[in-house]
């Protein structure tokens, strides 16, 4: 049986054929409805009947109460150390994890601090922060995409190489890399101070760097399940190849955008090392260059302040998955080939 | 969903296409023969490149126009081959894979294979903290800081005086007397400013400062008696250098004692019995470092062990974060769980706090003494859970698990909704178990697509210098070395500690060096596992 | 080579007209670019590094000298970590600031990097605490203008004990008496230790880490930790570690031991000026004690200095020398800095000033002038780490006899530097 079950741009016979031989190979075993583990339970074969009041509580327990306890156990372990953080953020001298009573005083000097105290410009901390990381995810979504549709559905020599060098790429330790881009930086700002050191610009551009990697492999992978016989309807109808890129593909891989944007947005959110020897000026510079500087002072570190202003940092972050969960929750591939 | 007779209208056209043969310029697949000219797209299309390339063609020609007005050939070089290559790409009919991969390699190019280049290059030379610049400025630096002050002389106020583009001082001594001199002429008296000369004032000194620290004044006739120096415009001391650079001979030679000073080759200037003097510079080394990696012992020794746990670490990370994260995936893939999305919310957030932050509260937990967990959720048990070697490294893992697993969670929960349905259905309707529908068609199309991912994670946490530097930072320290390196140390941070830790700074070339050694380690380890798991296979 | 025809004629016209354009911005640029270096007017700013927490404090000063002398002082945060590598590596590119703040103890790896230039303080020095000069004083070369010092005292919680004591072992006893959970608290790092703390009850053995010279400062080339006093104070560090009264535990960290202390569990605290705002806003009433000492002799802790350095490369040399060395030296810039940063000024009118107003200041200060300024060679941080890891052994109780593993680590370190 082959593991290869993913459906290439070959022709649609020979997936069918490899479907029929990875099902072949087991046996049926009954009628199935809803989805994976929880169903396995019920192995009956009987028609669905209105279900009396015991029969559906353990039905629904066995389809889905257990999920909620599943997560809610791991809600608890995720979360608890996270109290920590909050706890220091209410706490006005209080240390990180120097005491085990949590809340022991909860007041919001920290918060205020972070607006009040001219020393802390969180608040352009906070805009140039959700600027530079937008553009980078939305720009990084982009080159991906493209790339990812090349390497999809385009045949050339070097394909394989090319992608497997991509990866590679990335895997180098950057030990150095903060060293090597501030020369980098200098150089271009010699050229051009517009997009320079201290611009945000510049940063975007060095965060653009890193965009064609393990981002670029996920597209791949879900550009793949795509079926070409999409694309040569389209094209049947005189799409060229931007169109169907633009009007067909995309919106159909939407789940992988959002998601690789989403991851962007994180990783951008909380990158400071490069970022603090581009940005020098306060008034320019991000979140992360901020409260690290907060921390980073020899005995005296500011915790309080620090997880206030990463509390507040990690709001954008919920607030952009709860509204793009209902692109995750997709399905989207169905239903558009007929 | 497809339907036989889309598969039928594909066969049909395959079959056309591989009979016709065109002369096809659109990539080399005859699947996507275009009914049109290139160019394809129309007008619209045609406008957006033209624009495009145009500002990008002249910006560049600005660009190149301003470095080579500042004689920087290299980069202007690099520049026209760049764009000219860009320009070939987008005009060329054909190469549609490039016109679609070059904004995000033009990127790659600049800021990712430059970096490589420049490990590369610097791991051949013996750049550190004690080499830090250019032989120029280790010279000026020495004998800037050869300047001694002459002991027990007083301290002038001076003025600036100049005529033309000469520089002189006007010196008040201590009895009243007013002396006058320049580089040329030594210090006499007078009675006022020279006729010709004109005071400068602070704001003038400034503008011309760089002439004015450059004013020597001889005190005498005799050179060894000192030189008058100022260094901020108002006040003057008399110096001496205990240092005479000798520029044809290319040697210091010290004042008093007479040793020479010698460039020894290997970026310092070294006298006979081995004493240097400071600064050094920077110069090619060849394998130097490359081969200190094997002759040093110290280094060679815990090397190996330090290799395994790296790799254990990396595989047994990735592994247990791909495992939880897509559990948690599953779980709360249900189409119609209540609350699902709160729950998925929640379970996300460890991954949106900066690691470094994270990290810390975890060590604390861990404290073996007053931690959370020894004293609240053990009662008072007192695991050493960063203290022992095997707790420290399970303890390493665990916290990495945590910190990573969100990330894997999002990445499952997207290609769990992005599973093509059709083939689910087709299993459902020939009758497969749910179960049976995972185990053999949903995880291997999740794994085929997810695969790259494990072996990126992999790599990342090959390099995860940070997880390991917080928790521990790389303790328990091995006790049959004197090196700081412990039983959590990965290669990166032994790199970190050997290189950047060690007497004399950091050692930038010795850290170049070995960070190549890793990134061929990593990537041999890399290119065998996509052949293993045939993650590439279907290019074929 | 065949292009696509149409494209080929746009993109050329399109250049083209974009040529002038952009010529024409880039030579009225240009031009601009180079009247200004020649003309009068604006000067070029002094750029200064300064992290977070000092930043408050250089913003006056630097106002009124930019009022005194109509040169731009411009004040760029870095972060504190990182501020003294990224220097070494950025002064060469001449992209650099023209001034740095930063702790002494950098000096010798500026120096060996060939990034800071001499200052002549000429009278100036005059007016400073000896041991401040010292600490920007490397090779007989003095690099920066000093203008804070800091050091570790004893804190001692006046609610729960009255009286200071003068040794150790009284100051114990005072604390059994008090009570408390902990007799005394100073934090440690269960990772690697903290000799920095430790300090001044290792000279009170009469073991230092190098060889003083006359003048005070540190002989590099001469590691004197593994002499008998060293061992001697080895051995007594075991009998308070783990093994014995259990006074030191490593499992306290900084975090842990200011909590703790805050939360009335210690009537002692070995620490420093930095946690003064948080024991004082708790609420506690609390003295400033000179440190104990453990071994008969003296405890003289060491001294942490704060200064101003000159860059080797600035190109605005003239005037940042007039900063640092006329400006920053005199006794108003001096008392500035204290208002914000609370540190006893380095100059000594200042301290004298301060001190009257403040006898938290008055008394690190006094403490601080018997104080030597912690060694500034490059190899400290090898020196350190070594260091620190003998003693948490010793204190957690490992490693065997502490005598030997303190001339081990002292072995280690000689191979080092």
């Amino acid at each position: 049986m082959s593991e290869n079950t993913e459906p290439t741009a070959g022709t649609r016979r020979e997936r069918t054929a490899t479907q029929g031989a990875v099902l072949g190979a087991f046996g049926g075993a009954g009628v199935v409805e809803g989805e994976l583990m929880g169903e396995a339970l019920k192995t009956e074969h009987r028609p669905p009947v209105i279900p009396q009041n015991r029969q559906s509580f353990r039905k629904w327990f066995a389809d889905k109460g257990w999920r909620h306890i599943v997560a809610w156990l791991a809600i608890i372990f995720a979360l608890f150390p996270l109290l920590y953080i909050l706890s220091a953020s209410l706490n006005p001298i209080g240390t990180l994890t120097g005491s085990n009573q949590l809340f022991s005083s909860i007041s919001t000097t920290n918060y205020e601090r972070l607006f009040n105290d001219p020393a802390v410009p969180y608040g352009a901390w906070y805009i140039n922060t959700l600027i530079i990381a937008t553009v980078t995810s939305v720009a990084t979504v982009f080159l991906c995409a493209l790339g990812a549709y090349a390497f999809s559905r385009m045949r050339f020599r070097g394909r394989r190489f090319g992608l497997a060098t991509l990866l590679v790429l990335q895997m180098f330790p950057q030990l150095l890399a903060i060293t090597a881009i501030f020369l980098l930086m200098i150089q271009i700002s010699d050229v051009f101070p517009a997009i320079g050191l201290g611009t945000h610009a510049g940063l975007i551009m060095i965060y653009l760097g890193g965009a064609l990697g393990v981002n670029i492999f996920l597209m791949y992978g879900f550009f793949n399940t795509i079926p070409p016989a999409l694309d040569e309807a389209a094209k049947i109808d005189g799409a060229g190849h931007a169109r169907v890129f633009f009007t067909i593909m995309l919106p159909l891989v939407t789940p992988i955008l959002i998601v690789v944007g989403l991851l962007t947005f994180i990783g951008t959110i909380g990158e400071f090392a490069i970022a603090s020897v581009i940005l020098t000026d306060p008034n320019q510079q991000t979140v992360a260059i901020g409260l690290f500087q907060l921390v980073s002072g020899f005995q005296s570190q500011n915790w309080g302040i620090f997880s206030a202003g990463a509390i507040l940092a990690a709001l954008p972050v919920m607030v952009i998955f709860l509204f793009s969960q209902k692109y995750i929750a997709g399905g989207l591939v169905s239903g558009s080939v007929k | 969903m497809a339907t036989a007779d889309q598969g039928t209208v594909n066969e049909g056209s395959a079959k056309q296409s591989t009979t016709a043969a065109p002369a096809n310029r659109w990539g080399d697949d005859p699947l996507f023969k275009p009914k049109k000219r290139l160019t394809s797209g129309g007008l619209l299309a045609l406008l957006v490149k033209v624009i495009l390339l145009g500002i990008i063609d002249a910006v560049a020609i600005l660009a190149v126009y301003i470095l080579v007005g500042k004689g920087d050939w290299i980069a202007a070089g690099v520049l026209v081959i760049v764009v000219a290559l860009v320009n070939f790409v987008y005009l060329r009919p054909g190469l549609l894979p490039g016109k679609y991969l070059t904004p995000g390699l033009f990127f790659l190019a600049i800021f990712q294979i430059f970096v490589i280049v420049y490990t590369a290059f610097i791991a051949f030379t013996n750049a550190g903290d004690a080499h830090n610049s250019t032989k120029e400025d280790a010279i000026a630096q020495i004998i800037s800081t050869s300047q001694d002050r002459v002991p027990d002389s007083p301290s002038y106020t001076v003025q600036v005086l100049k005529q033309g583009d000469q520089f002189g001082l006007l010196v008040a001594e201590p009895g009243g007397d007013l002396s006058f001199g320049t580089n040329e002429q030594p210090l006499e008296e007078v009675n006022g400013p020279p006729d010709g000369w004109d005071e400068l004032n602070l704001n003038q000194i400034i503008r011309f400062q760089d002439e004015v620290l450059a004013v020597n004044v001889p005190i005498s006739d005799d050179i060894n008696d000192g030189t008058l120096r100022t260094s901020d415009g108002q006040n003057a001391f008399v110096f001496t250098s205990s240092l005479e650079y000798d520029e044809s001979a290319d040697t210091f030679t010290d004042a008093e004692t007479g040793v020479v000073y010698v460039d020894d080759g290997e970026g310092n200037f070294r006298a006979e019995n081995g004493e240097t003097l400071t600064p050094g510079w920077r110069v090619f080394i060849g394998l130097d470092n490359f081969a200190s990696v094997f002759t040093n012992e110290q280094i060679r020794d815990p090397l190996l062990r330090v290799t395994i746990w790296t790799f254990v670490f990396a595989a047994l990370s990735t592994l247990v974060c791909f495992a939880f994260g897509l559990f948690l995936a599953i779980v709360l893939n249900h189409p119609t769980l209540r609350g699902k999305k709160v729950y998925r919310i929640l379970v996300i957030l460890p991954y949106a706090f900066p690691a470094y932050l994270t990290g810390l509260v975890w060590a604390g937990m861990l404290n073996q003494e007053f931690g959370y967990i020894n004293e609240v959720l053990l009662n008072g048990a007192s695991i050493p859970w960063l203290a022992d070697p095997w707790l420290a490294r399970f303890s390493v893992i665990f916290v990495n698990m945590w910190l990573g697993y969100g990330y894997m969670f999002l990445v499952c929960t997207g290609a769990l909704q992005s599973l093509p349905d059709d083939i689910v259905e087709a299993g459902k309707v020939d009758g497969a178990s749910a179960w049976r529908i995972f185990r053999s068609i949903k995880m291997p199309l999740l794994f085929v697509a997810v695969a790259p991912l494990l072996i990126a994670t992999f790599a990342y946490n090959f390099n995860n210098f940070g997880v390991i530097y917080m928790l521990t930072r790389g303790n328990p320290r091995f006790t049959d070395t004197t090196l700081d390196i412990g039983a959590t140390d990965i290669m990166i941070t032994m790199v970190y500690k050997v290189a950047f830790g060690g007497g004399g700074g950091r050692d930038l070339g010795l850290a170049s060096a070995l960070s190549i050694l890793i990134f061929i380690i990593v990537t041999v380890v890399a290119i065998v596992s996509f052949r293993q798991t045939k993650a590439l296979e279907d290019i074929n | 080579m065949k292009v696509n025809r149409k494209s080929a004629i746009g993109v050329g016209a399109l250049i083209a007209g974009s040529m002038i354009l952009l010529g024409g911005c880039a030579s009225g640029g240009s031009g601009d670019d180079s009247g200004d270096s020649g003309d009068s007017g604006d000067s070029t700013p002094i750029t200064v590094w300064v992290d977070i927490e000092r930043k408050p404090a250089l913003e006056p000063v630097a106002k009124s000298f930019t009022e005194d002398t109509g040169i731009e002082v411009k004040l760029v945060t870095k972060d504190f970590a990182t501020v003294d590598q990224d220097f070494i590596s950025q002064v060469p590119t001449g992209k650099g600031p023209d001034i740095i703040v930063s702790p002494h103890d950098k000096l010798g790896a500026y120096v060996a990097a060939g990034v800071v230039a001499p200052l002549e303080l000429g009278d100036v020095a005059d007016g400073f605490a000896e041991a401040s000069i010292q600490a920007m004083t490397y090779d007989g070369k003095v690099y920066g203008v000093p203008y804070s010092i800091e050091n570790v005292a004893l804190v001692r919680n006046t609610d729960l004990v009255a009286e200071p004591a003068a040794t150790f072992d009284e100051v114990i006893a005072n604390g059994k008496a008090a009570g408390t959970e902990y007799p005394f608290l100073v934090g440690l790092s269960p990772e690697q230790g903290d000799p920095y703390h430790l300090y001044p009850l290792q000279t009170s053995f009469g073991s230092q880490v190098f060889a003083q010279n006359a003048d005070g400062s540190y002989d590099a080339s001469q590691l004197v930790l593994g002499d008998a006093a060293g061992e001697a104070f080895a051995g007594w560090l075991a009998t308070q570690g783990a093994a014995g009264t259990g006074v030191f535990n490593a499992n306290i960290d900084g975090d842990r031991a200011r909590e703790f202390f805050v939360a009335g569990k210690s009537p002692y605290y070995l620490t420093g000026p930095w946690n003064i705002p948080a024991i004082s806003e708790a609420g506690i009433n609390y003295a400033v004690d000179p440190l104990p000492s453990a071994g008969g002799q003296e405890a003289r802790p060491f001294v942490g200095v704060n200064g101003f350095f000159l860059s080797s490369k600035s190109t605005n040399a003239l005037a940042a020398t007039n900063f640092i060395v006329n400006y920053l030296s005199t006794e108003d810039a001096q008392l500035a800095l204290y208002e914000v940063g609370g540190r006893p000024p380095a100059l000594i009118s200042a301290y004298e000033t301060a001190a009257e107003a403040d006898p938290d200041v008055l008394a690190f200060g006094a403490i601080g002038q018997k104080g030597a300024p912690m060694p500034s060679i490059p190899e400290m941080g090898a020196v350190w780490s070594d260091w620190g890891n003998a003693e948490l052994q010793i204190i957690k109780g490992e490693g065997g006899d502490p005598a030997t593993v303190w001339e081990t680590a002292a072995t280690n370190i000689q191979g080092k530097i």
